[in-house]
């Protein structure tokens, strides 16, 4: 029986080593980019990402003759991806700065920019000195925030983080943060496209500046110089100011759908179906592989955990004491931007989660496992030994199926954390339910419509899984 | 085996164990001869649950020599899974397999052990339910069974493994009182067919009636052994008669 799963658990990690290599072996550049950065970087209704920099990208590329895979996800990750050497560049309103230039080679620059402080639009503040005592929201990683964190001391006001340009918009919006810092031309777009914000230093940028793209140091340096030749062609021959004209000169909602969509549940579900059933897809997907992996690599942990041998017992207690005790998140960001900065190997953002949620998922069950075969009577392991059965045979024939039965109600409570846990893995990137919802949003600022809509998918698949469980349960009765 | 070992069926040399402080058997020996039933008495925690759990192994001693069947288990390079096939126990609290039938119980270990095929272990069972009185139980699920029931089941499913020891550890003390009669009866028709038998118990009458030898355990130590008449009629140890008073008037 073991044996069995032994080989299902080893065809499994073929199959993933397989799409990785896959993956990897894709003859083009990898560039990522911050996925809610409008007018740079946004997606269309199509979920399509367009912008300035996506259509100068597309312009270099198609000029300089090299194929890229374009990789969108938060401001934060982009850029570390394209440190540690998991992907080759980054195009992300990234501004050039000195500590910058420690890690990246920048491109030439190709636009300007500055920092604009920012409040509500009815909000009675008229200086910087009024923050004192008050909450300020910033991204995670730019160098807006480092501008706005420098003045923090000067101005004693608190700090909370996001990891997305349009959450830490509507933070401000809703009240919750009374400032924020972004860069100029995001902000007045965001404004021109009706966030009810006001900048309060449009006249005097902080740290005026430039956004590049960037490579990691010392490394790319033919991507770097086709940009640059690129660049300058494309801006010679008009079609940079073009593509720039055509983002600052219309609003979000001529690439984004009409505003009329996004007034109703029904027309946020109708104009994001597509998105929605991907990341519901991604989502499942995630869940089902995560469970049966983790549970296979559980029942192992635990039936080790329980081994006459005490130092396969001391192992197993170390992996699940190590994986039990990492947030899911420490462990997702290890495994998908720690671990190859220093293997040198590219782990795609898929495998990333599922191992992430194995390792994690896994631990947990193999507690579990581990409790419920400890909870069967020591008499039973007396009485089958007693009889000459060896270890092994007593375990599998006596203790593991009345322990199996005792556990089942933890497997489905499992099951329903897995599939809750998948959301954390958007922090990576993965375009899952979490993601797209986090993407919709950026989109057309109906937080409430849309976070209902992903609450109440979340909750009705979530059914699902647990009428399945529960008919599993009654089946194995 | 060599001849000058099987003299003795279990061959017990200065046997010690301990629990922490607690030293809970002290320098016992003991031989016993094919064929023999040996009862052992003794106040609760006197050691001689903890000495009848070593003969098989489900205690380890600290120190000193237990040969059963020509092999010493107390060496670690004895196969002990063997050793035990040829050793059946019965326990206090039945310990039947709660996953499967009656049945099932007693096939299980000469089936996963490779002593019979499927046929011949069912064959058998069936045989061992009749001579325990249970025939009619066979397919039944072991937790609807009463006690006395489920020890019978326990007694068939050691002899399933045709041992030629039994290993009895108060097989009647969680039985309620009516119950008793049916399990002491198998016993002593195991008894009389010739087993080798060991029997930790408080039940006086029993082995008065079946013990070829009675030994009495206190404080981890065997006071007194001899045949039933001596020990229940005329004993010498002080503590095995003060025990006496206390259980006979019972």
């Amino acid at each position: 029986m073991f044996k069995k799963y032994l080989l299902g658990l080893a065809s499994i990690t073929l199959f993933f080593t397989f799409i990785s290599t896959v993956n990897a072996a894709e003859p083009n550049y990898t560039i990522t980019t911050d996925a809610t950065y409008a007018p740079f970087t946004f997606q269309d209704k199509h979920s399509n990402y367009v912008g300035i920099e996506q259509e100068t990208m597309k312009a270099i590329a198609k000029r300089e003759g090299f194929t890229y895979t374009m990789k969108p996800m938060s401001f934060n990750s982009a850029a570390q991806l394209v440190s540690n050497g998991q992907a080759d560049g980054i195009i992300a309103g990234m501004s050039i700065t000195p500590e910058r230039k420690e890690v990246y080679d920048f491109s030439t620059p190709y636009y300007k920019t500055g920092v604009a402080w920012i409040v509500k639009k009815d909000s009675k503040i008229k200086s910087l000195k009024e923050l004192k005592g008050q909450t300020v929201a910033l991204k995670t990683g730019t160098a807006a925030s480092e501008y706005g964190k420098s003045l923090q001391s000067k101005y004693g006001f608190k700090v909370k983080y996001f990891n997305d340009t349009d959450t830490m918009y509507n933070d401000v919006v809703v009240g919750n943060s009374v400032a924020t810092f972004e860069d100029m031309p995001v902000i007045q777009y965001a404004i021109k496209n009706g966030m009810a914000l006001k900048v309060m230093n449009a006249a005097n940028p902080g740290n005026a500046g430039w956004y590049g793209f960037a490579v990691e140091k010392g490394k790319n340096k033919a991507l770097l110089q086709s940009f640059n030749r690129g660049f300058a062609a494309i801006k010679k021959d008009g079609t940079y100011n073009k593509i720039v004209t055509k983002y600052l000169g219309a609003t979000q909602s001529t690439f984004s759908g009409s505003k009329k969509d996004n007034g109703s549940i029904l027309g946020i579900l109708r104009s994001n179906q597509s998105a929605l059933l991907k990341g519901l897809w991604q989502t499942i997907e995630l869940t089902f592989i995560a469970i049966l992996l983790a549970s296979i690599w559980g029942i192992l942990l635990g039936v080790l955990g329980v081994s006459e041998y005490k130092w396969l017992r001391a192992v197993s207690t170390t992996i699940i004491y190590v994986f039990r005790g990492l947030p899911l998140m420490v462990l997702a960001f290890f495994i998908y931007i720690g671990l190859p900065g220093v293997t040198g190997v590219k782990i795609p953002a898929f495998t990333a989660g599922i191992i992430t949620l194995i390792l994690n998922e896994g631990a947990y069950t193999a507690a579990f496992v581990r409790g419920g075969f400890e909870a069967v009577d020591r008499g039973q392991m007396e009485a089958a030994r007693s009889l000459g059965l060896p270890y092994n045979t007593a375990m599998r024939k006596v203790i593991m199926p009345q322990g199996l039965r005792i556990m089942v109600p933890s497997f489905i409570n499992q099951f329903i954390i897995t599939l809750k846990d998948t959301s954390i893995l958007s922090a990576i990137g993965l375009l899952e339910l979490t993601q797209t919802g986090t993407l919709i949003v950026a989109r057309n600022s109906q937080g409430f419509r849309v976070w209902a809509i992903i609450a109440i998918i979340y909750l009705v698949i979530i059914t699902l899984l647990t009428w399945l469980s529960n008919w599993i349960e009654k089946k194995l009765k | 085996m060599s001849e000058a070992q099987t003299k003795s069926k279990i061959h017990v040399d200065k046997v010690n164990k301990s629990y922490g402080e607690n030293h809970v058997l002290r320098d016992i020996s003991l031989d016993i001869n094919q064929n023999e039933v040996v009862v052992m008495i003794g106040p609760s925690g006197s050691g001689k649950s903890t000495f009848l759990r070593m003969l098989n192994q489900l205690e380890k001693p600290d120190n000193g020599t237990i040969i059963v069947d020509g092999f010493d288990i107390s060496e670690k390079a004895t196969d002990i899974n063997k050793v035990r096939e040829n050793i059946g126990m019965v326990f206090q609290n039945f310990n039947l397999f709660n996953n499967y039938t009656v049945l099932e119980n007693i096939m299980l270990a000469p089936v996963e052990l490779g002593k019979m095929d499927k046929a011949a272990a069912e064959k058998k069972a069936r045989e061992l339910l009749d001579t325990v009185g249970l025939v009619d139980k066979a397919d039944v699920s072991v937790n609807s069974l009463s006690g006395g029931q489920k020890q019978r089941v326990a007694i068939a499913r050691a002899l399933a493994m045709e041992p030629d020891v039994m290993l009895f550890d108060e097989p009647t003390s969680a039985l309620d009182p009516e119950m008793v009669g049916d399990v002491l009866e198998v016993m002593k028709n195991l008894a009389d067919s010739g087993m080798t038998m060991i029997i930790v118990t408080h039940e006086m009458g029993f082995a008065k009636q079946v013990a070829d030898r009675v030994v009495f355990f206190e404080s981890g130590k065997i006071q007194e052994s001899g045949s039933p008449e001596q020990v229940f009629n005329q004993p010498k140890n002080e503590r095995l008669q003060e025990f006496l008073s206390k259980v006979m008037h019972a």
